[in-house]
């Protein structure tokens, strides 16, 4: 049967058109056309094969395009997804039934019954909002980039193989007791998690990401979430400073390296901790020496190894803040705390605000995205808040090795083999990669050029740092919170602590290595003699409970005096401190403090690097002459409160001139004696340097670099000013008054996946890297990824992150926190009853 | 009459099955066009305009239950298109019709070749 027309018209046209003269017998028609049916055939094939290619199966980077555009379940379900109704839900695992509360904002409140069913539904909800972040972070710590972005993340896999997060979350999985409740949390988390992931398949309702990069997520495990808690603390801990320091000292030499980077910061810092301290028969720091070639050549190719990694995988400068105010200086009557963590500002952000409920939990706060509990907030009598204790966690040993002992090294006057482990690395649109990983007794061979480097890193120390925190955040008083502490290794922070009794403290918890002689700031033998010994004694580590000044900060810092015994790390592991000193000269003013200067402190804008700096330069521009755009910079200058705003061209003048200060002093130096280290990655301490000699020592060497004569301070900032009005107007115009902050200086959200269009910004922003508004760089895109106040006599409790909660860009919690955070508002940390009474919430029954 | 069946019913299998997931449906019911509309004009237009309504009309469905305007200016950013919403609807569509489209052409083609219209 056939329904063509053309074929069921009358017989008469058929034979019509037999008749007509220009017809031919059907033989010679075939002929005549024979060639063009082929080649119609030829090019259906051709389209309908790129056609069905295109559609099925992933080119470069386009994804498969039939699933992933298909209306009803590919890309577009992110429509779907982005709207949050109320709902029952039935969800595997679940013992009784749980409540969840999403507030208009997307803040949630779980409330259940059981505390194996609160992290079950906390699993599933931090799947249903940020699942491919999940994915992507422990991807990433696992070393599984590749197999969903191809090779150009195989350098980012292999370096996390061989560092070992993985290997150590298997550690820690497998040495927790079962019936500890971090063994149960974590496995009810997991099924919350793989729950979600299973309703999302069955829905098709995936994030779009799984659907655009074409992969299903697996099942999530406890490991993973182990790995994803290694990740955060690599990015805090894991430090490359030794690996820069030999190189610098292999160019500028053991006596100019040591003046510069020192063990002791040379500036003034804001200690919280001035001891007393318990006296301890601790070895000296060994005198820097001087670095061999070798060494220099084993450096050059671990620092090529760590430099060729994306950024945020190191620790890089430290910024972050927490603060606590006593009754006796508060003027609700009861203990303020504040803290604002500084990490990479990402959009989803690292952070998802809850609260959780359950017999055992009533905590509110911040949680990260693959891990069961909150990290930072508070419970119904106590608030804590962290900051990086930046303590030195990161050291380098030389393996010696030798032909005659292939595959090992020499340990404690014997050879030692070194364990290898094999890893296949999965590649998309590529070849599997092996990778051999070589362990030491210190731990993985990071480079294997020149001499052997090896790495102690203290987050390959199995610890059970999630137990801590579910003891943290039951904790009801001091006592409690710092017992639960005692067991926290890495990364090691600033705890800052307040209750509801008026009681304030800060300990800086976690592992202090030791070493049994040395110069940790280098690369040190790995013959035994300069291994890691052991850590500071818990009750010696920096700590301060309700002192008599009535309030603690911390802010990177160095926690101590020099009186202090033990071992941290050298100064440029540590914040320059112009933050702490900040905080510092705020809390110790005379008079009371609210909750409100609490959050007008976290914004505060006030650089105090300037406050020191610009008098001693006006005072040297005073004998100089200016022309006329340089007198207009200079009285700016004069007349300026160090505030970073966006609107004052002043700041403009102050950190172009630091940023040319810095050069004036330091580039001659770089380019004379060819340091392989880029100077920007060591400014923190070569500013810590010059603060330092521009006032108390101008007369210092280091200002009369090679080819430059002798000079001194004033030197160097006269011309440091001129080239920096010079800059200005080349770049900003004629006008001094228009060189405004906010023309120079922007902040940036960036989008996780990397889609620019994604991300929020650049946009003009205030503050700097000196500033408690953390933002450095001319560009930022790091600073306080949550800001949290804590007023206990009002019991207030504010919190905001800048982002959203869910990952769906197109939902209306992807950025919904955004103009809140910038401006410096804090939203209500509310209860879950709370929460329930207010407007436009949804609510969730989850059942068995 | 069976010609606006069968457009019809091709129609109704290639929707239902793209809102079943079944998203390559309108290539089968382009190479079902193909074979049965002998006429290769009617039965590759007949492939393309089914192809286009499958993936048309679950995509409206979608914007009526949901509103698509951030999804689409989502995905374009995520496709390197900045904020233009279009271009990924435009682009569904696209891959809607073509796949309808290429199933009726590539019959027809063995078709003209497997049975010649004028033998």
């Amino acid at each position: 049967m056939t329904l063509d027309p053309a074929v069921e018209a009358p017989a008469p046209k058929q034979k019509a058109r037999v008749k007509t003269p220009a017809a031919r017998p059907a033989r010679v028609v075939w002929r005549r056309r024979r060639g063009r049916p082929l080649l119609n055939l030829a090019a259906a094939l051709i389209v309908t094969a790129a056609v069905l290619y295109a559609a099925f199966l992933p080119a470069g980077p386009l994804p498969a395009l039939g699933p992933a555009f298909n209306p009803t379940t590919g890309a577009w379900t992110m429509a779907a997804d982005a709207q949050v109704t109320d709902r029952t839900l039935r969800l595997p695992g679940l013992q009784q039934p749980v409540r969840v509360v999403l507030e208009s904002n997307g803040t949630t409140h779980v409330v259940a019954q059981t505390d194996h069913d609160l992290f079950l539904a906390t699993g599933y909800v931090h799947a249903r909002f940020r699942l491919f972040q999940m994915d992507l972070m422990r991807r990433q710590g696992e070393g599984r980039l590749s197999e969903v972005f191809g090779k150009a993340a195989l350098d980012t896999d292999r370096f996390e193989l061989q560092l070992g997060l993985l290997r150590t979350a298997q550690l820690e999985w497998s040495q927790l007791p079962v019936g500890d409740p971090s063994h149960a949390a974590l496995l009810a988390y997991a099924q919350g998690v793989n729950d979600r992931i299973a309703e999302a398949e069955s829905t098709h309702q995936l994030d779009a990401m799984f659907t655009l990069v074409g992969y299903q997520p697996k099942q999530w495990t406890p490991i993973d979430t182990l790995v994803i808690k290694g990740d955060m603390t690599q990015t805090l801990s894991f430090d490359d400073t030794p690996i820069l320091v030999a190189l610098i000292n292999k160019s500028l030499g053991a006596d100019l390296t040591s003046e510069w980077f020192p063990v002791l910061p040379p500036n003034r810092q804001s200690p919280y901790d001035p001891g007393p301290y318990p006296k301890a028969a601790t070895a000296p720091i060994e005198t820097m020496r001087a670095v061999s070639d070798a060494e220099a050549q084993s450096a050059a190719a671990a620092y090529e190894v760590l430099e060729s990694l994306p950024k945020g995988l190191l620790k890089t400068e430290g910024a972050s803040n927490n603060w606590a105010v006593a009754p006796s200086k508060s003027t609700s009557g009861g203990a303020l705390l504040a803290g604002d963590p500084h990490l990479d500002l990402t959009l989803p952000s690292i952070w998802f605000q809850l609260t959780q409920d359950s017999p055992n939990f009533h905590v509110a706060g911040v949680s990260i995205p693959g891990t069961p509990g909150v990290l930072i907030g508070h419970n119904q009598h106590i608030a804590w808040s962290l900051t990086d204790a930046m303590n030195q966690q990161t050291f380098f040993y030389l393996e010696k090795q030798d032909a005659a002992h292939p595959n090992q090294y020499f340990w404690n006057g014997a050879w030692q083999t070194y364990k290898k482990v094999e890893y296949d690395i999965p590649v998309a649109g590529g070849a599997m990669q092996r990778l051999t990983v070589k362990l030491s007794v210190h731990g993985p061979v990071i480079a294997d050029r020149g001499l052997t480097t090896s790495v102690w890193w203290g987050g390959n120390l199995p610890s059970q740092d999630l137990g801590v925190l579910l003891r943290v955040t039951q904790a009801t008083d001091w006592k409690e919170f710092r017992d639960a502490l005692r067991d926290w290794h890495s990364p090691t922070h600033n705890f800052v602590y307040s209750d509801d009794r008026g009681n304030i403290g800060l300990i800086s918890a976690g592992y202090f290595p030791q070493i049994a002689k040395g110069r940790p700031g280098l690369p040190m033998a790995g013959t035994g003699e300069s291994d890691v010994t052991g850590t500071i004694p818990y009750d010696a580590i920096p700590q301060s409970y309700d002192p008599p000044s009535g309030f603690l900060w911390s802010a990177n810092q160095w926690q101590v005096t020099p009186d202090y015994p033990y071992y941290l790390g050298t100064a440029n592991f540590y914040d320059p401190g112009y933050r702490a000193n900040e905080i510092h000269r705020v809390l110790s003013a005379p008079g009371k403090l609210s909750a409100a200067d609490m959050a007008a402190l976290q914004t505060d804008t006030r650089d105090f690097l300037a406050s020191e700096i610009v008098p001693v330069l006006l005072q040297s521009l005073s004998s100089d002459q200016l022309n006329p755009t340089e007198s207009a910079a200079r009285d700016m200058l004069a007349s300026w409160d160090y505030r970073m705003e966006i609107n004052s061209a002043a700041a403009s003048v102050w950190w172009t001139f630091w940023q040319s200060y810095l050069g004036e002093t330091f580039d001659p130096w770089w380019k004379s004696r060819a340091v392989k280290v880029k100077r920007a990655d060591v400014n923190a301490m070569l500013g810590q340097d010059l603060e330092f000699w521009t006032l108390t020592d101008p007369v210092n060497r280091a200002f009369s670099a090679p080819g430059v004569g002798s000079r001194a301070a004033s030197d160097a900032e006269r011309t440091a000013f001129h080239k920096a009005v010079f800059t200005l107007r080349t770049s900003l115009g004629s006008s001094p008054r228009s060189w405004t902050w906010g023309r120079m200086h922007a902040r940036e959200l960036t989008n996780l996946a990397l889609v620019s269009d994604l991300s929020y910004g650049p946009r003009a922003e205030r503050g700097d890297g000196n500033t408690p508004l953390a933002a450095g760089g001319r560009i930022s895109t790091a600073g306080p990824s949550w800001r949290m106040v804590v007023d206990w006599g009002a019991g207030t409790f504010q919190g905001i992150y800048p982002g959203g909660q869910s990952e769906n860009p197109a939902s209306g919690w992807y950025t919904n926190l955004v103009e809140t955070w910038w401006d410096g508002r804090l939203d209500p940390m509310l209860s879950a009853d709370q929460a329930a009474a207010t407007s436009g919430v949804a609510t969730w029954k989850l059942q068995q | 009459m069976r010609l606006l069946v069968t457009i019809v019913t091709g129609l109704v299998v290639a929707i239902a099955g793209v809102l079943l997931g079944a998203w390559w449906t309108p290539f089968v019911i382009g190479v079902a066009f193909g074979l049965v509309v002998t006429r290769p004009v009617v039965s590759i237009g007949l492939g393309a305009v089914g192809g286009l309504l499958a993936w048309l009309l679950p995509l409206l469905g979608e914007e009526v239950r949901y509103g698509l305007g951030p999804t689409a200016a989502s995905l374009a950013a995520i496709m390197g298109f900045g904020h233009e919403g279009a271009i990924p609807v435009v682009l569904t569509l696209l891959v809607g019709t073509l796949l309808g489209l290429t199933g009726a052409w590539v019959t027809c083609a063995v078709r003209q070749i497997a049975v010649p219209k004028t033998r």
